[in-house]
């Protein structure tokens, strides 16, 4: 057991060490020295779901910031979260933990309803730029998470 | 396209009508010029898709008379209630454009989803309806 546990562990080191497992590291093995694979390209709705993510981050540190806030925030909070679930899926990548921010402290200060707001509306125009030149199996659901941002927008006014 | 344009115009109509049903059971001033500015909006979207349509050489029925309401409209609560069910149902129209088109017909149908999910969220918001926001405007 205790040889197992030591093998695992430092299996596990091996790759944080590593990195990502890059096409370099894979190289090295000399399986890929033939046709190195370049990283593939993200994926055009990355942006979108990086953006569905901080947000609801952002909102669950504004609760915790200010507790009176979570009836108004919590659902904003919850979209976002639905967004990045969908999004994950279509991208075809695992599914980040959606942990609220409340289990993994983070350093960021929490954000006015105010700056929520511009974010909100920032993060529209990065869906609506995904929309517009999404394909067609891509139209619906980037439309509707731009519209989803602006209302949240509206819902925070 | 057409058959979604098509739709989304129907859309438009029945917007139109219930605004007007809808708009004198209003009470505040706020709400009335609200419902103005929507039908406003409504009325230039309907006239967009109008020439839209003439273009494609699509043919469109010509809008109803009249429309059945869900329910009556007697006072303010069902007024917001009914303006909340017209900017949904408009959203579900403009989002099923959305993978039927492409460039400035996509931006269009883009421009209106948006413009009725903002609206819908405005009307609950007016009408302390919670959640004000849905995960999915336009997906019925």
């Amino acid at each position: 057991m205790v040889l197992t546990d030591r093998v695992k562990r430092r299996h596990l080191i091996g790759v944080t060490a590593g990195g990502a497992l890059s096409a370099t590291a894979l190289g090295g093995c000399g399986l890929f020295s033939d046709d190195p694979e370049p990283a593939p390209a993200p994926d055009a709705l990355q942006p979108v779901l990086d953006e569905a993510l901080a947000l609801a981050a952002a909102y669950d540190r504004a609760v915790l910031a200010e507790p009176g806030l979570a009836k108004r925030l919590t659902p904003l909070a919850a979209d976002h979260r639905t967004h990045a679930a969908e999004l994950s899926r279509v991208i075809g990548r695992a599914a980040p933990s959606g942990a609220p921010a409340s289990s993994a402290p983070s350093g960021a200060a929490a954000d006015s309803v105010a700056a929520l707001r511009k974010a909100e509306q920032a993060a529209q125009k990065t869906a609506a730029a995904a929309c517009r030149t999404a394909p067609a199996d891509r139209a619906g659901l980037t439309g509707s998470i731009a519209a989803a941002r602006a209302a949240h927008a509206e819902a925070l006014r | 396209m057409s058959a979604q344009l098509a739709a989304a115009l129907a859309a438009e109509e029945a917007a139109i009508y219930a605004y007007g049903v809808l708009g004198v059971k209003l009470t505040g001033e706020g709400d009335r010029t609200e419902a103005r500015a929507a039908e406003a909006v409504h009325r230039g979207r309907r006239d967009v898709l109008v020439s839209r349509l003439s273009a494609l050489k699509a043919s469109t029925a010509p809008a109803p008379a009249g429309y059945e309401l869900p329910f009556d409209v007697t006072d303010r609560a069902s007024a917001l209630k009914l303006a909340i069910q017209v900017e949904d149902g408009v959203a579900q129209a403009w989002r099923a454009v959305l993978p039927a088109t492409t460039g400035a017909d996509r931006a269009t149908g883009l421009n209106a989803l948006v413009d009725a999910a903002v609206r819908a969220t405005r009307w609950r918001r007016l009408g302390e309806v919670t959640p004000a926001t849905m995960a999915w405007p336009g997906r019925a």
